[in-house]
């Protein structure tokens, strides 16, 4: 059986013409149900979103129109493992601007949700959350930073609280979450 | 007819599309017993001629005085069937029909035994209601063979033209100065570039030579009353402060005017003289003044001299007309983006709409026919046309305004044809619309001529401070890149919207607009010309954007129906109305007037002191007066209180709790119900539906009524809100009712998911099966051991409540 799998991946990687098998149809039906992505079905692909996007403006490979186009047709694993649905910086600019009020943005997030339930969350992330995870705070503040505080006369850093933070992460499953992407 | 009722019942298999699910054989044996009935015959096809002989046979020979045929949609055969027994001698109205394909067979393939005991009891309700038919009479009223047209765009020339030609008197009604519209504000028309003015303007000639029309220009409706074959129209003509007869339209007033003001006509780009009309070309060709800019210096009064056309003491007129037709062509008004503070219109100089480039393009327009840049009168070098401004845009007007695309295509070719490849062409747009005739042929001209499309909506535009150029900034999704174009000159191709004053337009005739605000047709594709008030038809934009050739077919068609009515003498009115019992009416007693308030139409009058009157002519049958009398004293012919009572009866008597007794309008929720059937959209099989005209008929007591006998579930179904109902507002006067209601039902101790009001409309067959499978859902959940108990607890409150109708 895993040689048959290595066989039709290896297919897959060769051809350029994408084919029906490659879509899953339900995959519309889901994202539909999550809050925010509702309106999925409803972008007509005019690419407002992209234009003003300030992410579009300087990666060549962030088009926010091409990923709600992949989500409609059902690429989900192409979409889901791609890298660029992280790049989104949440402004809403895109769902403001819509004419079709497809919450683009809210749509990515649902996007990035899905992505860690299968296993994809990009290096930094996981990071970020293995720092929050120990420290309390998104990245390890060095040593000299907090000398310098004090030489300035600012108060000390409010203490973190690593149990509680655990507990959060146990209870909420993102413990759990992030044990599966770490593997 | 107080002869006893002989009911005959005509079963038909409709080939398998029936008799493939129901037991035929069974239904035949259970209509046979129930009372009343006399015969009973199964059709393969009942509505063919054979099937139509059966039943004429039948009334002959068994003697029948009512009729049932358990068939298909009495929205489909109803007519049919009424016609067939006509023929053999009986009163059109003792028929009815009972609906066993699309609420029955084609619903409910899977499981056949339910549907052939719904098959059933459907036809044991409409035996119910038969028992109790009456006899109606159609009613005649006199027909006033003239009529009146709103608007005199090229919609409303070609219906007034039309009708002239017919032989019938026509008042066409202009708002403005001239006729002509829209269409004598462009340069050229697709997709053929004739010059428009050249090809409009004999047919405005004609208009005004025409010995059937009457021109009443610069003028404003008021008021309509009266119906079908009878309206009374109030018209205002404004003051031109010229006698018409005396001005011959020379125009030396306009030479010796020293004042200037910004002309409309010309999108305010180009000026016209106090006393002027607005465009050579106009009709009627009558001078006038504008007071508001006039400094009286009396310079024209010398120039008309002897004419002595000039009367500054001139007051608004009002004049009334009789009519027997009436067709609005208002026509539609563009979009002004000043809101829309991306695109910078009203900001940047140089960012018009399409209809200032349409007046700079042609030759008789403020510049001569040069297209040239307001912030320095230089020709552009590069012109981007943006599509879609304000259109297809859900938070602005959701529709496509169809027009834009082809106008931004003729207006390039235009440019293009001007200036050759000095000036290079981008059109931003999101689909090419190009159907109809010779339109796709244009737009490859278009190609052929080096006009750059892309593909993307345009999202922003900024200015350079400087060169006072444009930045348009889209994605060209077919790169898939962002793009920024710099262009001289910026076009909004903005969208078409309903013309102002359309919401007065409506309210003094009774028509109904839709979400859009357009008017609205009677059906979207059988009735696209007529509105839901008989009598009254649409023309041209006003109903939805329309080009040129589009609306002048439509203005034929206008006209061609209009003479329907106003061909003949009299003109029959559906004896579906409302009738007032004096006797019972308490207006005679106490100041009521809750029909008079109610009726959508205007058409009951309740006088202090004496019973409230129904003009029949006015009255469209929607039974919402019988509904809110609170004594009971109106009656709607052929949807009476009795009628339904019976089949509330015959719906229940067997398991109510199991049921959802439901209630639907005729034209929106009914046809939803039969469009889930022409579908095969399966759902529980536990619906039983009464059909009335309106949802506005609905009487709180039929739901008490259900209640009482026991059902399960009570539903209400009407067309959507705001615009949908048929008879403009009975689905608003039955939401106050049953909201009501189902606070005082929820007090009582009901279950609230019990009682549902809900909005479907004639295309929504998904919905309507969604919705039986919810409510069937809910009931199983609460199940018959509360529903029953809770019934039984009800029932004493119930009967106090009905005890009035009950006698």
């Amino acid at each position: 059986m895993p040689e048959k799998d290595e066989n039709r991946e290896k297919e897959k990687a060769q051809r350029v013409v994408l084919r029906i098998t490659d879509m899953d149809p339900e995959f519309k039906y889901g994202i539909r149900k999550i809050p925010g992505a509702e309106k999925i079905m409803l972008c007509f692909q005019c690419g407002t979103c992209t234009a003003d996007c300030p992410i579009a403006r300087f990666s060549d490979s962030y088009r926010p129109r091409k990923l709600m186009r992949m989500t409609q047709l059902g690429l989900k694993d192409r979409v889901l493992s791609s890298e660029v649905i992280w790049l989104c910086a949440a402004c809403f600019t895109c769902v403001d601007h819509c004419p079709q009020d497809v919450e683009i943005a809210s749509v990515l997030r649902a996007l990035r949700n899905l992505a860690v339930k299968e296993g994809h969350m990009p290096i930094v992330h996981r990071e970020i959350a293995s720092n929050v995870l120990k420290t309390g705070y998104a990245y390890k503040i060095p040593k000299l930073r907090l000398r310098k505080r004090e030489e300035q006369g600012l108060p000390a850093l409010p203490k973190a609280n690593p149990e509680s933070i655990m507990k959060l992460f146990d209870i909420t499953g993102f413990s759990k979450t992030l044990e599966k992407v770490r593997t | 007819m107080s002869e006893e009722p002989r009911i005959g019942v005509f079963v038909c298999h409709c080939g398998l599309n029936i008799a493939g699910v129901i037991d035929i054989n069974e239904v035949v044996n259970y209509a046979s017993a129930l009372p009343n009935v006399v015969y009973v015959k199964d059709n393969r096809y009942t509505c063919a001629d054979p099937g139509q002989e059966e039943i004429r046979k039948g009334i002959e020979e068994r003697k029948l005085n009512r009729v049932i045929v358990a068939a298909c949609s009495p929205r489909l055969h109803e007519p049919t069937f009424r016609r067939c027994i006509a023929e053999a001698g009986l009163n059109p109205y003792v028929f009815e029909m009972a609906n066993i394909r699309e609420f029955s067979s084609w619903c409910h393939p899977s499981t056949p035994k339910e549907a052939t005991e719904k098959a059933r009891e459907i036809i044991k309700m409409a035996v119910a209601k038969a028992r109790l038919l009456q006899p109606l009479e159609t009613m005649e009223v006199p027909v006033t063979n003239k009529a009146l047209v709103l608007g005199g765009g090229i919609a409303g020339i070609n219906a007034a033209l039309d009708l002239a030609d017919m032989g019938f008197k026509v008042y066409l009604v202009e708002k403005k100065e001239s006729i002509g519209g829209h269409m004598a504000q462009l340069d050229k028309t697709f997709p053929t570039l004739d010059c428009s003015i050249c090809i409009e303007g004999p047919k405005m000639v004609d208009v005004s030579r025409h010995p059937n029309i009457e021109i009443i220009s610069f003028a404003d409706l008021l008021r309509v009353e009266g119906y079908v074959g009878n309206f009374r129209v109030r018209i205002r003509k404004n003051p031109r402060y010229i006698i018409e007869e005396n001005c011959t339209g020379c125009g030396e007033c306009k030479d010796v005017c020293p004042i200037e003001y910004p002309n409309d006509w010309d999108m305010n780009m180009g000026v016209r003289k106090t006393i002027s009309v607005p465009f050579d070309q106009a009709v009627p060709l009558i001078y006038g003044i504008n007071m508001d800019h006039c400094i009286e210096c009396y310079k024209c009064v010398d120039a008309c001299g002897a004419r002595q056309a000039i009367d500054f003491s001139q007051e608004p007129e009002e004049v009334e007309l009789e009519v027997g037709a009436i067709i609005v062509a208002t026509g539609f008004d563009i979009y002004l983006p000043y809101d829309n503070s991306l695109y910078g219109y009203g900001k940047y100089d140089n960012v018009i709409t399409a209809l200032e480039l349409e007046r700079l393009v042609l030759a008789a327009g403020p510049t001569g026919g040069k297209v040239i840049r307001a912030s320095d009168g230089k020709k552009p070098k590069s012109v981007v046309f943006i599509q879609c401004v304000g259109s297809r845009d859900v938070n602005k007007y959701e529709y496509c305004s169809g027009f834009c695309c082809m106008y931004a295509l003729k207006n390039s070719i235009l440019i293009k044809e001007k200036y050759h490849d000095d000036v290079e062409i981008y059109i931003v747009y999101m689909d090419m619309r190009t159907h109809f005739k010779g339109y796709e042929e244009f737009y490859l001209r278009a190609r052929e001529m080096g006009i750059n499309f892309i593909r993307g909506r345009a999202i922003h535009i900024l200015e350079d401070s400087k060169t006072k150029n444009l930045i348009i900034r889209a994605e060209d999704m077919t790169l898939g890149e962002p793009v920024e174009i710099e262009a001289e000159l910026a076009v909004l191709c903005t969208a078409a919207i309903p013309s102002k004053g359309s919401d007065e337009t409506a309210r003094i005739l009774n028509v109904t607009r839709g979400t859009d605000g357009f008017f609205m047709e009677s059906h979207p594709k059988l009735k696209p010309i007529d509105t839901a008030v008989d009598g009254i038809f649409l023309a041209g934009a006003c109903q939805a954007p329309k080009d040129i050739p589009y609306s002048v077919s439509q203005g034929s068609g206008a006209a061609a129906r209009a003479a329907t009515i106003l061909s003949k003498p009299t003109w029959k009115i559906e004896p579906i109305i409302a009738v007032v019992d004096p006797e019972k009416c308490r207006n005679t007693k106490v100041k009521c007037g809750i029909c008079a308030q109610r009726c959508p139409y205007g058409s009951i009058k309740a006088p202090e002191g004496k019973p409230a009157q129904v003009t029949m002519a006015m009255c469209h049958g929607c039974g919402t007066c019988a509904a809110e009398c609170p004594s009971d004293a109106i009656t709607q012919m052929h949807f009476t209180d009795a009628q339904i009572f019976a089949q509330i009866q015959a719906a229940l008597e067997e398991n109510p709790e199991e049921k959802i007794l439901a209630f639907l309008c005729n034209w929106c929720s009914y046809a939803g119900a039969d469009l889930a059937g022409t579908s095969r959209f399966e759902y529980p099989p536990t619906i039983r539906a009464i059909r009335v005209m309106c949802s506005g008929r609905v009487d709180r007591d039929f739901v008490l009524e259900a209640f009482r006998r026991g059902a399960g579930m009570v539903l209400v179904a009407a067309c959507h809100l705001p615009y949908d109902c048929h008879y403009i507002s009975g689905n608003w006067k039955m939401k106050a009712r049953m909201e009501a209601l189902a606070m005082i039902l929820e007090k009582l101790g009901l279950s609230p998911e019990r009682f549902r009001v809900d909005y479907i409309s004639a295309a929504e067959g998904v919905k309507f099966a969604e919705l039986i499978k919810e409510l069937t859902g809910q009931m199983e959940t609460l199940g018959k051991e509360r529903i029953r108990p809770e019934n039984e607890k009800l029932r004493p409150t119930l009967e106090r409540m009905l005890s009035r109708k009950r006698k």
